[in-house]
């Protein structure tokens, strides 16, 4: 199978001296295209900030991250934008969603930043499964957490693409929309061939997993 | 929810600019308010340059006495059509003198009679505003300031009698007397060297007989002149020179007008230049501050930057959104500033120009406004500079962790045994954000130690000390030929006649008097006094003398060759005599009072330098030599300084051309050798109780008994001397005041973006148990710290500026330090107010949503 993901004596440290926060300490992780994978850890284990460093959010302090055959150093902060926004969608764990903007213009944003035209029967689609269709015109602050949530998801589905990143997408949903929602994610991941890389605290959610990484203290732990 | 497919092509970065705009109403309010004063301060700026210039033209203009481009003095009627009939040739004025008006009443004052046509009274801000110009021989149209002298008012048809002999080289000639009717007049020009008396050119032609001279070797009657008016500015000469080649008329003699030559325009920008620098300096501060305040507002978006970037949105469409939100607010705040920034430098205008008579004209110019658009335009665009760069190059999980603080690591804190106190949390607050808090504190320090060092600076200027030099009395009157330059003192003047002087001396209220007489006599000095001549007057000084007065070097040399020059002797007694003999004033030697009213001694009047200034001799006899003033004998008690009051004034009439030497005899022994000579100057003191009634008794009788009376009063000194610097006291005062205020703006404004940037943080202190008591005084303790960082570092700063610079800057001078931080006391109040208030009304404000509304706010 074919490698996408691929991260190589990836290390992140944080602050120095006393302070020395090491967020990641060598990672070596593939990732297959089309696959469903898990990372599970305790908090602080490490686990959103190698997400950010796969998505090119963040630099390492050391060590490579290469998507889909594109070493991410290389590119500058203009290209490295562009790509993610191209290429990946991202579900933070914090939801990150504009708060000027309602629902439908969020889940749209990354589309119309890029310049495409948004797959409206698609995106429909999806907010209908979410479940949100009544709330288009909501500001994020006026929804729930869960809402929040399910928002921030299907900004990532939105834009078809590559590879969906996912920060605890479901930690803010009851049981059941959680297994709908990742039931979605693998649907979608099926049809579109995305390869999706999940945070997840939930072990029942991590079993739909085609593979589980588990992280501690920044290392690889078990996989 | 099918409507959402049709809607329109959604544009991220507009629309997110159009609500973050609307949203963010109280912090686009300090931001709009930023951007207007500093499109203020430019345009102020712009408004009163442009302003001062364009009144420093029109006075050079006025003190020449003429707008046209060139003027020839020796020029035939013939020549002067051929020149005026050349296509360079915009307007060419002529005017014939006949003499120089000598009515008692115009003392001092040099009114021209002439005939002149329509373009050169216009050229020469002579022509009438009221009537017309003369046309018949009776007729004469003059200016405000002659009328006033001779005590006519200002009226057509009034009758006018001018004084005038046809040949000014002979002091004997006959008087012409005419009798005119005044057929127009114009506001006078105080500045220019004289006053025109226009009368036809019938009367002209008869006076002349015909007889057209083109010199003034043999007198000035029926001098021929004319003004040339080119169509451009540039190069008079050049064109001038083109213009006579092609009229053939090579080798006539022509001046340029001194207002167009470069060396006008440089000497005004000289003069002008030192206050340009410091009103740049105190922009500069200005400008910084407001960037400050600008610079706070987009900062705090840049954690909102970093969000979207993670959403995909460019580092180009960042920077478009940070730019089209500081376009909105400039769209706001330049029109605004351009407006009230000229309505201000309009305001401010007068007091700059006022001294400048004419003056206040408000420059309209629009580079006015484009310029300070543009600057003001330029300053938000590098405000935004940074912000656009940080979010562009901190990586997007970054930015989003940024807050408030500016830097995530944490800090050891040493917490106290008690436990954390309210106050120290507050202290600590301040902290997290060292860099605003830097950046506001220096501010406002910057701004209260400007206005500590302005304050001092102006209130060190002595009064007392400035007018001591100018008047030595309450009132100096004079004899109308005193000032008289041109036509010289009369010895024999009968201005200060006998009554009057009786009157005013016993006037009730009237301490103490004192009285100067004069007169002239060539002198024959001794080997003594030529070395100290010699001494005194190096190559290097007379070389800078001859730049601006050749005719005195030459003088000079003649004297010094011929031993010979003109005494002027004045005889002094009280006031006059006590002020100039004070410690402070005798140059060398020392004067003893009974010596010298024995009248065997004579004090020497020295040159005006202060104390000997380097210089190894002073220009007159010395101390202790002889000096014989016809025929009889004096000893040098002391060498004087020559207080203006008491040495200022006109040579006697028909004096010759030569170097003066001014001597000081008692009053008594002056009127033994010289008893025809008649009062020169009367000084007296009046209490003040009686100032009032004696000045209006003297405004009454140089209105109605002698209007050429000259009354120099302390009283009107101290004003016109208020009139003169009131621009730099303006200029301070506002500009203190402005920087004040873009102080406290600064203040207001970080403290409120930091509460309000802390709502959620606050929200969440709240909701774990933290009262609203207490929340509240911790946010005023948070003030008190930043306004007690701000005054201490202000009080030392200032002290410092104030005590040590500004002490050093007013050394010397008419002025006298004092050591004062006035405006940082009445500051001090206002500033603890303001740390009270508003963390309190802000408190006030986010009271208003409740703990779990502002804990979801994003
Ligand atoms: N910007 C930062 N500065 C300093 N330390 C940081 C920073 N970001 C993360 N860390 C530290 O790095 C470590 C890993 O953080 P990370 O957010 O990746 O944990 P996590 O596994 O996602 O935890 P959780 O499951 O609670 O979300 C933590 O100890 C955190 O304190
Ligand atoms: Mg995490």
């Amino acid at each position: 199978m074919e490698t996408i993901l691929k991260t190589t004596g990836l290390k992140k440290y944080y602050g120095k001296g006393e302070t020395l926060v090491k967020a990641l300490d060598g990672i070596d992780l593939e990732i297959e295209r089309g696959k469903f994978t898990a990372i599970i850890g305790t908090s602080g284990s490490g686990k959103s900030t190698l997400l950010h460093m796969l998505g090119g959010l963040d630099i390492p302090s050391e060590g490579s991250v290469n998507v889909d055959g594109t070493e991410l150093a290389r590119l500058n902060s203009e290209q490295a934008t562009i790509f993610r926004r191209k290429r990946i969608g991202f579900i933070f764990q914090n939801y990150n969603l504009v708060p000027v903007l309602n629902v439908w213009e969020n889940i749209i944003f990354p589309i119309t930043l890029d310049g495409r035209k948004p797959d409206q029967d698609f995106i429909l689609q999806v907010i209908r499964l979410l479940g949100l269709e009544k709330k288009l015109d909501s500001l994020p602050n006026n929804l729930s957490g869960g809402q929040q949530q399910r928002v921030a998801i299907a900004r990532a589905l939105a834009g078809k693409p590559s590879i969906i990143l996912a920060d605890e997408p479901t930690g803010n949903l009851d049981t059941r929309t959680g297994d709908d929602v990742v039931g979605l994610l693998k649907m979608t991941g099926r049809e579109f061939r995305q390869t999706i890389v999940m945070i997840t605290h939930n072990p029942e959610i991590a079993q739909m997993a085609d593979r589980i990484v588990q992280i501690e203290n920044g290392r690889i732990a078990a996989q | 929810m099918t409507e959402k497919k049709n809607q329109e092509t959604f544009n991220p970065i507009k629309t997110i600019t159009q609500r973050t705009f609307r949203k963010n109403r109280s912090r686009n309010l300090v931001a709009v308010l930023a951007i207007l004063m500093t499109t203020l301060m430019f345009t102020t700026l712009f408004t009163l340059a442009q302003s001062m210039c364009k009144n420093l033209i029109e006075m050079t203009f006025r003190q020449t006495g003429y707008d046209a481009q060139a003027s020839c003095k020796a020029i035939t009627p013939e020549q002067a059509e051929m020149l005026a009939a050349h296509p360079d040739v915009k307007e060419l004025g002529q005017s014939i003198v006949l003499g120089l008006a000598e009515n008692r009443q115009l003392g001092g004052r040099q009114v021209e009679i002439r005939w002149a046509d329509d373009s050169y009274a216009a050229h020469s801000f002579a022509a009438p505003t009221t009537g017309r110009m003369p046309q018949s021989a009776e007729e004469a149209a003059m200016d405000t300031i002659t009328l006033d002298r001779l005590g006519i008012p200002h009226e057509v048809g009034q009758k006018v009698t001018l004084e005038w002999r046809k040949d000014i080289s002979d002091p004997d000639a006959e008087p012409v007397q005419a009798e005119f009717t005044l057929c127009g007049f114009w506001e006078g020009n105080q500045s220019g060297y004289a006053s025109m008396a226009w009368v036809s050119r019938e009367y002209a032609d008869a006076q002349t007989q015909g007889q057209l001279s083109t010199g003034t070797e043999d007198g000035i009657l029926g001098l021929y002149m004319v003004q040339v008016s080119l169509y451009s500015d540039n190069n008079i000469e050049a064109a001038m020179d083109r213009i006579l080649a092609d009229t053939e008329l090579d080798g006539l003699e022509y001046g340029v007008n001194l207002a167009y030559s470069p060396e006008m325009g440089a000497t005004a920008i000289q003069e002008t230049l030192p206050m340009y620098l410091g009103m740049a300096l105190v922009f500069v501060a200005g400008y910084l501050i407001i960037y400050n305040i600008f610079q706070i507002s987009v900062a705090a978006d840049t954690q909102f930057y970093g969000k979207i970037k993670t959403l995909g949105a460019t580092d180009r469409q960042i920077r478009k959104l940070i730019y089209g939100l500081a376009n909105r607010l400039c769209m706001i705040g330049i029109p605004v500033g351009l407006i009230l920034g000229w309505l201000l430098g309009a305001a401010l205008v007068p007091a700059f120009t006022g001294i400048i008579e004419s003056g206040g004209a408000v420059s309209v110019h629009p580079l006015i406004f484009t310029g300070s658009a543009a600057f003001a335009w330029l300053t938000v665009l590098l405000s935004c500079l940074r912000p656009a760069r940080l979010a562009g190059k901190v990586s997007p999980v970054e930015a989003l962790r940024m807050n408030d603080a500016d830097t995530p690591r944490r800090r050891k804190t040493k917490r106290s045994h008690t436990g954390e106190s309210l106050a120290g949390m507050a202290w600590e607050n301040l902290g997290r954000n060292r860099k605003r808090t830097v950046t506001v504190i220096c501010s406002l320090t910057l701004g209260l130690v400007l206005l500590s060092c302005f304050y001092a600076k102006n209130t060190a200027f002595d009064m007392e000390k400035y007018l001591a030099e100018l008047t030595i009395a309450d009132f100096e009157l004079a004899d109308a030929t005193s000032g008289n330059y041109i036509g010289g003192y009369d010895p024999q003047g009968t201005t200060l006649g006998k009554d009057l002087v009786q009157e005013l001396e016993t006037m009730e209220g009237v301490e103490t008097v004192g009285h100067q007489y004069s007169h002239q006599l060539v002198w024959q000095f001794d080997d003594q006094t030529t070395e100290n001549l010699k001494g005194f007057y190096t190559d290097a000084l007379l070389a800078d003398w001859a730049r601006y007065d050749p005719a005195g070097v030459d003088a000079f040399h003649h004297a010094v060759d011929t031993q010979e020059m003109n005494a002027v002797v004045f005889g002094l007694d009280g006031i006059p005599l006590d002020a100039v003999t004070q410690p402070q004033y005798v140059m060398e030697g020392s004067f003893h009072p009974e010596a010298f009213s024995g009248g065997d001694y004579i004090l020497a009047v020295g040159p005006a330098i202060a104390e000997k200034d380097g210089h190894p001799v002073l220009p007159v006899p010395s101390v202790g030599s002889t000096v014989t003033l016809e025929g009889r004998s004096y000893t040098v008690m002391a060498i004087v300084f020559p207080l203006d009051p008491v040495d200022r004034g006109a040579s006697e009439a028909g004096a010759p051309e030569a170097m003066e030497q001014h001597f000081i005899l008692p009053t008594d022994t002056f009127r033994q050798n010289w008893p025809e000579n008649t009062l020169r100057k009367l000084f007296f003191n009046v209490d003040d109780a009686h100032m009032d009634t004696v000045q209006n008794w003297l405004d009454a009788y140089t209105a109605t008994v002698d209007t050429s009376l000259p009354v120099t009063s302390r009283q009107s000194m101290a004003q016109q001397y208020e009139a003169e610097t009131r621009s730099t006291a303006v200029m301070g005062n506002t500009i203190s005041v402005v920087i004040a205020l873009v102080g406290v703006l600064n203040f207001v404004n970080s403290m409120v973006t930091a509460i309000l940037s802390r709502r959620r943080e606050f929200a969440m202190i709240q909701s774990v148990g933290m009262t609203r008591r207490q929340l509240c005084k911790m946010l005023v303790y948070e003030g008190l710290c930043y306004a007690a960082v701000t005054l201490v570092l202000s009080y030392l700063i200032s002290a410092l500026a104030v005590g040590v610079g500004i002490r050093g800057m007013v050394a010397g001078g008419f002025t006298t330090f004092r050591f004062t931080l006035l405006p940082l006391y009445i500051c001090t109040p206002i500033l603890l107010v303001f740390a009270l208030l508003i963390p309190f009304v802000c408190f006030q404000n986010l009271e208003s949503q409740s703990i779990v509304e502002r804990l979801r706010m994003d």
